[in-house]
């Protein structure tokens, strides 16, 4: 057991934080930051920044040579994934390519489709969306409507997705599509959000701007050479996608740094020397912390490639509850930050109003636990 | 980074679950009782070389044997010999069992004190020293789950051998060991639970069937399993923020961990002969030590972000 970074593994983060201070400009955390990572002015930041970030060997060192990496492990990746986020995550969607959308390409798609895609991504000039959830499909994603007819060598896509992330701004979208009666007839198709009949809406919300969108199928059609792997492998593909993301972003990381944005703040003001800040500060840092430690545990288990268990469940629950103290500490010390005041920390609080529903709910989390982990029976 | 245990590691901790094992199945007065030391227990740790796993191995694998042991329904002295002695005494150490106090609350109940050796006192920055041969102890009774006393004599501090200096490195132990007490009190009082809801039926279902019931133990299993690698890596950093980290969230969890698991056993979990409490009194017992939860957060605090004021 070693609770330490290797030398290599220090000198990687180095390199990130170099490449950082080098390629974000002067005015990032004034400008950028407070819009979050998913505003059209990050978006269109990513298209520049991805690319010298893959010059610098920096975007997909995870991926197999073959695609523009160096085989780097998953603890690479998530170093990588910590001085992102903890940067106001500057690749912006991107993150989402490099992290499930390319390894799934690689192990689905056909060779043409990997030619076709992979390098855009490797560049980092490509921006994707994800479109799985519809108004009617969230949780219970299988109940999702949005059809895919077959017709010859075609497929008419009607329906319609909700808080697509980045769709406004997305040239693709991995699409999850019904293709026949049966609950999980599902097919996913890598469609040109430039395709006709594509159109995209937005919603205001509490999240700040660029998730809230609604896509709209209205006969689109497109060849079958679109569809990923074979017509209902979707739920598979998804599956295995998602297994990517298991270990969900890095909020411990930011969130250490949030809390010492408001204790500075609480200086400034001549408050920081209060015991009961001073106490709630070290106990959601010791949350965070607990985040932590549970999330290296996951990223170890994968490096080691053991067998699937719920601890990555564990560990993003626990991120979770951190960073819902964190919001309430925000709100209990520097309300301000809501109305006018810091705008780093509003983004915080904000772009985590939904971080107990995005990608797999809170409560979804503790039955997978429940059941899986425990052995608990369904109920 | 390597969260896996190596193979010494693994055969420490394989031994004390013998151990433990041996030790699973209290005799029938003490299953009624609110605390039971085993002295048993105690005896085959401390003679088995296990709680001086600091001095040979390293802190880390002291920790984990604090763990386990801490799985046992009996009692044992594990920390103070395990984790706090080794660090004050490079050396030569006293003789354990040992008691923690805190100079200030002297004339109060502590634990351990009747079957410790050496009582380790905090006297502001300094720690001193006291043999208890010869000192007269009242047993004190409490619900909390270890054996608890008074003393029945007047102690003059003044007399005793001092370490100057040594109370932060004790307390920082000290929050270490009351971790690993606590993280191992905590999954094992899951695991029990989680076995007891598998077969308790209610309205013609498991209790564990109900949602209700799923999240909360989820929530308790999670809290557990984040003591124990906190507490690990506090062991393996030896240093102060680390160690307040690690106590700062058991003691901020036990509550619930508590409350919950003995909701989940109803009338029967707050019965002595069902043994919930052996484990879950002791997370109450450690909640308030080392100073409790606001002293490890404030640690923490001034590690991050230095002392008060602009
Ligand atoms: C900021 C943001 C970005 C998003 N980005 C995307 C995106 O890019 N692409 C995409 O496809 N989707 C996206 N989503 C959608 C997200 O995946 C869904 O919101 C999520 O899956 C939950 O679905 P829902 O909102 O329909 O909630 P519902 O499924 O309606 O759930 C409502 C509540 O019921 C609870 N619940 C549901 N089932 C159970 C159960 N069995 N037991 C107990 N409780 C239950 C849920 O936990 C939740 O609390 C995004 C959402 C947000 C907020």
């Amino acid at each position: 057991m070693e609770f330490g970074w290797s030398q290599a593994q220090e000198n990687y983060r180095e390199r990130i934080r170099a490449a950082l201070r080098e390629l974000l400009p002067a005015d990032w955390h004034e400008t950028y930051t407070p819009q979050s990572y998913a505003s059209d002015a990050q978006i269109e930041f990513s298209r520049k920044f991805c690319p010298q970030l893959a010059e610098r060997g920096l975007l997909v060192r995870h991926w197999p040579k073959e695609w523009g990496g160096e085989g780097g492990d998953d603890w690479e990746q998530f170093i990588l994934a910590e001085e992102m986020k903890v940067a106001g995550e500057p690749r912006g969607p991107q993150y989402m390519n490099v992290n499930w959308i390319g390894p799934t390409l690689m192990r689905f798609a056909t060779p043409e489709q990997r030619e076709k895609y992979l390098p855009g991504i490797a560049r980092g000039t490509t921006i994707w969306c994800q479109g799985f959830s519809e108004p009617g499909a969230g949780t219970d994603l299988a109940a999702l409507r949005t059809k895919a007819e077959r017709i010859g060598d075609r497929y008419r896509i009607n329906g319609s997705k909700i808080w697509t992330s980045y769709a406004r701004k997305a040239d693709m979208c991995f699409l999850l599509a019904r293709t026949g009666a049966g609950r999980k007839e599902i097919t996913v198709l890598l469609v040109p959000m430039a395709t006709m009949g594509v159109s995209v809406t937005s919603n205001p919300g509490l999240c700040k701007d660029g998730h809230l969108n609604e896509v709209f199928f209205t006969d689109v059609d497109v060849a079958i050479d679109a569809r990923l792997g074979e017509e209902g492998q979707g739920w598979a593909i998804v599956t295995h996608a998602l297994s990517f993301e298991r270990t969900g972003v890095p909020r411990y990381h930011v969130g250490i740094e949030v809390l010492g944005l408001a204790i500075a703040q609480l200086k400034a003001e001549g408050r920081a020397d209060d015991p009961i800040v001073r106490a709630r500060a070290g106990m959601i840092a010791a949350q965070f912390e607990a985040a932590r430690a549970l999330t290296y545990l996951v990223v170890d288990q994968r490096v080691k490639r053991a067998p699937e268990n719920t601890d990555a469940n564990v560990a993003r629950i626990t991120a979770l509850d951190a960073v819902v103290e964190l919001m309430n500490f925000l709100v209990e010390f520097t309300p301000d930050c809501l109305a006018g005041g810091d705008a780093q920390l509003e983004e915080y609080y904000r772009i985590n109003v939904p971080a107990g529903v995005t990608a797999g709910t809170y409560e979804l989390q503790l039955d997978l636990i429940a059941q899986r982990g425990l052995g608990l029976p369904r109920g | 980074m390597d969260y896996a245990l190596s193979e010494e590691q693994a055969a420490l901790v394989a031994a004390v679950q013998g151990i433990v094992r041996d030790h699973g199945a209290p005799p029938s007065d003490a299953r009624q009782s609110f605390a039971y030391f085993d002295a048993s227990l105690q005896a085959a740790l401390q003679g088995g070389g296990f709680l001086d796993a600091a001095r040979v191995l390293g802190a880390l694998e002291a920790a984990l044997v604090v763990m386990e042991a801490a799985t046992a329904p009996g009692a044992a002295e594990l920390g103070a010999s395990a984790l706090v002695a080794p660090h004050l005494f490079p050396s030569a150490a006293p003789n354990g069992p040992f008691a923690l106090i805190d100079a200030a609350a002297l004339g109060k109940a502590h634990r351990h004190l009747p079957i410790a050796k050496t009582a380790l006192i905090t006297d502001g920055g300094d720690v001193l020293v006291l043999d208890l041969n010869g000192v007269r102890i009242d047993p004190v009774d409490s619900v909390y789950a270890y054996v608890y006393g008074r003393f029945a004599e007047r102690i003059d501090l003044r007399a005793l051998p001092r370490i100057p200096d040594a109370a932060p490195l004790l307390r920082q132990w000290h929050r270490v060991a009351l971790a690993a007490e606590m993280a191992g009190a905590a999954a094992q009082a899951v695991a029990f639970t989680v076995e007891y809801v598998k077969t308790r039926h209610v309205f013609a279902k498991p209790v564990g069937a109900f949602q209700a019931v799923q999240h909360r133990l989820v929530q308790c299993h999670q809290a557990a399993l984040a003591m124990r690698y906190l507490t690990l890596k506090a062991a393996w950093a030896g240093d102060a923020y680390h160690a307040a980290l690690a106590a700062c969230f058991a003691q901020q969890k036990a509550s619930k961990i508590v409350f919950d698991l003995h909701q989940f056993n109803g009338a029967m979990g707050i019965t002595n002969a069902h043994l919930l409490h052996f484990w879950t009194y002791r997370l109450r017992a450690l909640q308030a030590e080392a100073g409790g939860v606001y002293a490890s957060a404030h640690t923490v605090a001034n590690a991050l972000w230095g002392g008060a004021g602009p």
